[in-house]
């Protein structure tokens, strides 16, 4: 464990130092991300314009939701999309046998070896949006709160880190991965809201079959107070249970790589 | 003219078709978002439900049936250089762009439109009530429409010759048009100050006010005033292109030669 820790902050440091060669870059990014959510929060303006209920959460829980997507958001672009198209370029020439015979996990290396350190702007500023909704809300979160929260917000990354690994691994037998991340995104954005406001099988698809909901709603109702033991550990149990399944079906790719690629 | 245009769709046509699984892919795409503002509308105003839906569908209808995306590709080919050898071709680099997009919506309808009955005959809500001239303005509101956006991106695109990043002022100029065309809410709803700039600017043209036409919401007097705001847009962004294509050879020419 120690030395993944250690790995992975030396594929930090090498990023940081590659992105420092382009730092005019750099503005034009922070630039993006904060016109990025500034458009989400006018798009939220909007909606309370007509209302102060959405789905039966007011503004400032809704921004709190807003904050916690834009923070997930910001981990998926930061490690995991700049990898995806380098796992599928490794697939097709053949040059992840390299990957294999490294010594650390070949899961762990095509998932983090590439990070987008400017991306990190977003979880910072996904806080900043946590905190004034809030304080929109006048709420202080107690202790029990920020720990269920902690836990809670563990479980999704590690949901989200399952579900796109599994996408990634797709690569192994479709060629055109840029489609793939894009019905992701897609998807994802339905846990921009509260779940309580979809409909019918709508509802049912992005509570059960696609957690989009529980990815994003449970962290934003547990800082607001809102949380059961029972559901925090079911979340947990649920994550555990994707990152087997993603971890598994990592380990068949493989074996249908090593099959092929002779 | 017109034999050369058929050769160029045919082309536009295969090479469409080698693309199948992405042509699908970005079309189920393009349906999410709509989809998620009309459950959000739906929710704030229950008693409305039938009248979004009728709405957002015709959203996704129409977005499709006027969305451009060459400044994706102008931007791509400028950079890369490719774009030279669509110079050195005897027509106009226009027109492959312009069958392109009437190849792609050509699809997008032949897809569309049974969906659209189909869905029509189980949900009442989403049966049009049209009279035959609003059938006609519509269309022609639609045909406008997807004029504006493809003029807006190419020129946006043809801004490549001097900006390196084009795709991201392109984005921002998207962002725009999502509040001001009517896609994250119909614009009556939007607050009066917005309402007034979506009016003047060319954004409501794309895509909102062929619907608000479907709709009865545009007729008469508004009628007239949106097809001569559109139309003024139209001249301009012609005259826009034309400037920036004459400016941009002399460009390229001196950077190239």
């Amino acid at each position: 464990m120690r030395r993944y820790g250690r790995v992975f902050r030396e594929f930090f440091r090498a990023c940081l130092v590659e992105e420092m060669e382009y730092r005019s870059e750099f503005f034009g990014n922070v630039i993006s991300s904060f016109f990025g959510i500034g458009m989400a929060l006018l798009t939220i303006q909007i909606f309370f314009y007509q209302t102060d209920r959405l789905g039966g959460w007011t503004y400032g829980e809704v921004l709190v939701l807003l904050g916690v997507f834009n923070t997930l958001r910001g981990c998926i672009d930061f490690a995991l999309r700049p990898n995806m198209p380098r796992l599928l370029e490794h697939v097709r020439r053949g040059t992840l046998d390299y990957v294999l015979t490294k010594p650390v996990d070949s899961m762990f290396y095509v998932s983090f070896r590439h990070l987008v350190f400017w991306r990190l702007i977003d979880v910072v500023l996904g806080f900043g949006v946590i905190g004034y909704g809030l304080y929109v809300e006048r709420y202080v979160p107690s202790v029990a709160d920020v720990l269920v929260f902690l836990v809670v917000m563990a479980a999704s990354f590690l949901l989200i880190y399952s579900l796109w690994m599994m996408l990634m691994t797709t690569s192994f037998w479709v060629v055109r991965i840029d489609d793939l991340s894009f019905i992701f995104d897609s998807f994802f954005e339905t846990a921009r809201f509260p779940g309580s406001m979809y409909r019918g099988a709508v509802r049912m698809v992005i509570t059960y079959i696609l957690p989009a909901v529980l990815i994003t709603n449970t962290p934003a109702l547990a800082l607001l107070g809102k949380w059961s033991a029972w559901a925090a550990f079911a979340a947990l149990v649920v994550a555990l249970l994707f990152l087997w399944i993603a971890r598994r079906f990592w380990r068949f790719a493989l074996r249908f790589y090593t099959g092929a690629g002779g | 003219m017109i034999r050369k245009y058929i050769a160029l769709l045919r082309m536009k046509y295969i090479e469409m078709l080698a693309y199948r699984l992405a042509t699908f892919v970005w079309m189920t795409g393009a349906v999410t978002q709509p989809l998620i503002t009309m459950f959000v509308w739906m929710n704030i105003h229950p008693e409305e439900s039938e009248s979004f839906v009728f709405y957002f569908m015709a959203v996704i209808f129409v977005e499709r049936m006027t969305s451009a995306w060459d400044v994706w590709e102008l931007d791509r080919e400028i950079r890369e250089g490719t774009f030279s050898n669509l110079l050195l071709r005897p027509l106009h680099p226009i027109h492959w762009a312009i069958a392109e997009n009437v190849v792609y919506k050509w699809l997008f309808l032949v897809i569309l439109v049974p969906v659209w009955a189909v869905g029509a005959a189980f949900w009442p809500a989403l049966r049009p009530h049209m009279t035959g001239s609003q059938i006609g303005w519509f269309l022609l509101a639609v045909v406008l429409g997807a004029a504006l956006r493809f003029l807006l991106s190419y020129s946006c695109g043809l801004l490549a010759f001097w900006v390196t990043k084009v795709a991201a002022v392109y984005g921002v100029i998207d962002v725009i048009s999502l509040f001001l065309s009517g896609r994250i809410a119909p614009l009556e709803l939007l607050p009066p100050r917005l309402r007034e700039w979506s009016e003047w600017l060319p954004f409501r043209y794309m895509i909102s006010f062929p619907i608000e036409i479907a709709t009865g919401a545009a007729d008469g007097g508004e009628l007239v005033r949106g097809f001569a705001i559109a139309g003024g847009w139209m001249v301009v962004l012609t005259a826009a292109l034309q400037w920036l294509w004459r400016a941009g050879m002399r460009k390229n020419q001196a950077v190239g030669g």
